[in-house]
């Protein structure tokens, strides 16, 4: 090495430095397969490019090549690999180790004969993200569902923002001839840089399904049936006339962009007089007031580099691995290369477990009396010490309280526990007042799991507030309250968009019996989903490649997306289908598009009012790829204040062994990616995840059926364990559609309670 | 597998500050309690035993050419040096004649199970190319007739 030195000069291009590269790249050939007519990668390879710019263009070897093998093999599903290509440079190693964390790749032999291979050239049994393949600067290691399917040259791309995760990937996602073939990300572009998660990077196939709804679909006489726009619009013209706004509820998909938000709930405030809108059908609107207050939502934007150089982290109620892989990949980036304390507080046994240097588990639902006892013990003079809580030791309290003690700044990163149990919210907030009356800088950063929830909360599709939690003259009601006012009359019509309520709501019969009572029910969605078969009318929407518009990702880092296709069939942007919807009754109602609703926005909500759209391209130079004008500002106003009651604490039934926690698994989000043939090919059926002292002690077999029963519904799925999480646990993913994890889910009931046999 | 050699194995962890560090000395004894070979499920063990990931202890082994995976090896092995001086002094002559005297090519092992021949890379014994090292001993200043008379007095040893 060569140190750096005053009045040095450098020559980067001199004829020795060019016939050194040259060198160097005709030993690189001397083994290279030199298959390019058949590689992938030809065409964006960068031993390619280097050898078109520097020779050799001949070589002078010889010797017969050596070969590592003569077919390609399959890693993974998703993951195949032509070791013959390799130019032995270990990124892939490295950033399977350093980056995602979960080592499965390593240099196998040396010299020439070395290999990045998996254990034995055994099937990988990881994240299958696919990080390896994006680092690859040959053809070694390639998506097995891209290959043979294009050339680079063939592909028209539109740079644009992962739909599953609201950590807000920047990736470009490619498509030939009208069908989405690729998404890849960019070096030094985005919060994400080059990785993208399983999701991000093979999860976008669903966009070419022959199962997307292509026209509207009208319920005549007890049967969908294909009908044209005019008539769809018809007959949500006769069976919403005259409907008064109280009978009337509207829930938008936190997946939609912030102008449809914005255009919906418009639609339904200002043309159906209500106060009814909503954004999920999972979480109560209340308790989204409480997060959204406890972490500040309504301050404003925080990156989550600016959280990273905090002394330190806390990840509390956030399943980041399996839910926000890609934040996970950036906390154990930085941690790695800093001195700075990660604590994880959860239930379950995550892959960043092995970044933190404190890890409490708790029981599901806890993680708000933890918070609870940590804020007391940095204010003890209040209470004079802390509520013992239900199962944390003390000492693990006492650990966590002097590591932020001895922090001058402190960011935590909450998930959507606090969501699913409210009342830890409370906890929260108070930690972070106690941090703050400390002279600590504290930093709140959400973690959440839709695209663009926090955006559509900031458009106001909430029935507490409006656009940048401006308050409301009435509050309206929530999707649970909607639901409860169908099941008694109040509420006779209903506009769905972009939501599966069946499939998501925590207390799947009751919903459907709600739906089932109401008069008349609107569902737009790309899919024929649950809800959508019980709706009256069914809109065909548009998936994110098929729209303009942008999100507002968990950090309130509000990012354009492109449109990469036309929407399928007659299906339409789900903008123009909820202008439309809006014209049967007000031809007036508008804005009439995405660019005017910006405008709007703009003007009325100050939280987006000099929020930076601008797309930057610019590579990364110092390891924070941030732009934090995009950041939202401070809103004017603040959600308003609510009390969540505790939630209802099922009493200790002997039955059943364990408390059921759910989620998103990693390979899953939500109901959408079950349409990615990708994504089901990694896992499709469901499994139930406990830890592996419970399975030895209750002699369940992983990999084995399994009976999981629990107070209304049971069903047979695969046992897998996972080291450390903790005991009388149990964990399902909300993402299986032969085992519903909301039928578990009694609405008031609290954290279910399961039992899980052998399968005899 | 490695159950019969529990103790050395506990005394070979405490050798170490970091479990990981006693990746070498497990593959030596693993290697020694199989048949002079590393199989998957004994690299396997040794992960969980150091709590690492397999595949870098698959990585360790690959590294180095005393570790021989997945092939049973005969009761003596034999590794030629071929680095540059011994290279240059007849080394690839040696493996040559080796290879023809055994019946066999580099990398396995003979009928009767008594030799299996390697190549090294430098053994450090430049001084006296051609070399080589059989089992535990370095054989120097290599011919055939020197050849002829370490193998035959190998084999008899049974």
């Amino acid at each position: 090495m060569t140190p750096v030195l005053h009045g040095i000069s450098i020559l980067t291009d001199s004829p020795t430095v060019v016939s050194a590269r040259a060198g160097a790249l005709e030993f690189l050939l001397a083994n290279h397969a030199l298959d390019c007519p058949v590689c992938d990668k030809a065409g964006e390879c960068e031993l390619q490019d280097m050898v078109h710019k520097y020779g050799p263009h001949k070589g002078r070897h010889t010797e017969k090549k050596f070969k590592f093998h003569e077919k390609d093999y399959a890693l993974s599903p998703v993951i195949i690999k032509n070791s013959n290509r390799c130019v032995q440079c270990i990124k892939c190693a490295r950033v399977c180790r350093e980056v995602v964390g979960v080592n499965v790749l390593a240099a196998i032999g040396r010299g020439d004969h070395q290999e990045e291979t998996s254990f034995f050239k055994t099937q990988l049994d990881c994240d299958h993200c696919g990080n390896c393949i994006e680092v690859c600067p040959v053809g070694c290691f390639m998506r097995l569902p891209y290959r043979y399917k294009a050339r680079p040259w063939d592909l028209k791309g539109a740079d644009t923002v992962c739909a599953y995760c609201a950590t807000g990937c920047r990736m470009v996602m490619e498509h030939r001839d009208g069908t989405v073939l690729r998404a890849r990300a960019q070096y030094g572009v985005g919060v994400n840089s080059e990785t993208l998660c399983a999701r991000g990077r093979f999860g976008f196939d669903y966009i070419n399904s022959p199962e997307r709804l292509t026209t509207p679909h009208v319920n005549r006489y007890g049967k969908l049936e294909a009908a044209t726009w005019v008539e769809a619009f018809d007959y949500i013209k006769e069976s919403l006339m005259g409907v008064s706004g109280d009978e009337f509820g509207g829930i938008v998909s936190p997946r939609y962009t912030n102008e449809e938000a914005y255009l919906f709930q418009k639609l339904v405030r200002d043309v159906f007089k209500s106060a009814n809108v909503d954004s999920t059908s999972r979480w109560e609107a209340s308790g989204v007031e409480a997060f959204a207050a406890a972490a500040g939502m309504n301050e404003g934007g925080v990156s989550v580099f600016d959280c990273m150089e905090a002394d330190t982290v806390v990840v509390i109620g956030a399943q980041i691995s399996d839910e926000n892989p890609v934040t996970d990949y950036i906390i154990r980036r930085i941690s790695a290369a800093r001195k700075m304390n990660v604590i994880i507080v959860s239930p379950r046994a995550m892959k960043l477990d092995s970044s933190a240097n404190l890890l409490l588990r708790v029981a599901p639902g806890a993680e708000g009396a933890v918070l609870n006892a940590v804020a007391l013990s940095l204010v003890p003079d209040k209470t004079g010490g802390y509520a013992q809580t239900a199962d944390i030791a003390k000492d693990m309290i006492d650990a966590l309280v002097a590591k932020l003690k001895a922090s001058a700044s402190v960011a935590i990163i909450a998930g959507t526990e606090f969501l699913r149990h409210p009342e830890s919210c409370a906890g929260l907030g108070f930690l972070k007042d106690s941090l703050k009356s400390s002279g600590k800088k504290v930093l709140i950063l959400p973690a959440l799991d839709r695209c663009n929830q926090r955006g559509v909360w900031e458009m106001g599709a909430h029935p507490g507030f409006g656009p940048g939690y401006a308050g409301v003259e009435k509050r309206g009601k929530g999707t649970h309250e909607m639901l409860e006012a169908a099941m008694d009359g109040g509420i006779t019509s209903m506009y769905a968009a972009g939501v599966d309520i069946v499939s998501m709501f925590p207390d799947a019969q009751f919903a459907q019996k709600a739906l089932m009572r109401l008069k008349f029910l609107i569902v737009q969605d790309t899919f024929m989903t649950e809800t959508a078969k019980m709706a009256h009318v069914v809109l065909p929407g548009a998936t994110f490649a098929e729209k303009e518009g942008f999100y507002t990702n968990q950090e309130g880092r509000a990012q354009i997306i492109r449109s990469l296709l036309p929407p399928p069939g007659k299906a339409k942007r789900d903008f123009d289908v909820i202008k439309a919807v809006g014209e049967i009754f007000d031809t007036g109602f508008g804005p009439k598009n995405p660019a005017l609703a910006l405008d709007e926005m703009r003007k009325t909500n100050p939280m987006y009012r000099d929020a930076s759209l601008a797309f930057n391209n610019k590579r990364n130079v110092d390891n924070k790829l941030d732009i934090k004008a995009a950041l939202v500002k401070a809103a004017d106003a603040a959600p308003p204040s609510v009390k969540c009651a505790p939630a209802a604490i099922a009493p200790k039934d002997d039955k059943y062994q364990f408390a059921l926690m759910t989620g998103n698994h990693l390979f899953h989000s939500g109901m959408l990616s079950k349409r990615s043939v990708s994504l089901t090919g990694l896992l499709n059926s469901a499994v139930v995840e406990i830890c592996p002292e419970d399975a030895v002690f209750y002699g369940l077999k992983p990999g084995a059926k399994v009976i999981v029963k629990g107070a209304h519904y049971e069903a047979v799925m695969t046992l897998t364990v996972r080291p450390g999480s903790k005991r009388g646990v149990a964990f399902i993913a909300e993402n299986y559609q032969d085992c519903p994890v909301n039928r578990f889910f009694k609405k008031g009931a609290g954290t279910p309670q399961v039992a899980i046999r052998p399968c005899s | 597998m490695l159950e019969n050699v529990k103790d050395e194995i506990q005394g070979v962890l405490k050798k170490y500050p970091d479990k990981k560090s006693a990746v070498m000395d497990m593959l030596r004894i693993a290697q020694r309690e199989a048949s002079g070979h590393l199989t998957k499920e004994a690299m396997d063990e040794i992960a969980g035993l150091l709590g690492m990931p397999p595949v870098e202890v698959h990585a360790a082994a690959a590294f180095y050419t005393m570790c021989r995976i997945n092939m049973p090896a005969g009761k003596h092995r034999v590794w030629v040096c071929r680095n540059l001086p011994c290279s240059l002094m007849g080394a690839e002559h040696i493996i040559k004649y080796l290879e023809k005297k055994l019946g066999i090519k580099t990398g396995e092992t003979t009928h009767d199970l008594k030799f299996t021949l390697d190549t090294a890379e430098c053994l450090g014994s430049c001084g006296t190319a051609p070399m080589m090292q059989v089992d535990d001993d370095y054989f120097e200043n290599l011919t055939e007739s020197k050849i002829d008379e370490i193998l035959a007095a190998k084999g008899r040893e049974s």
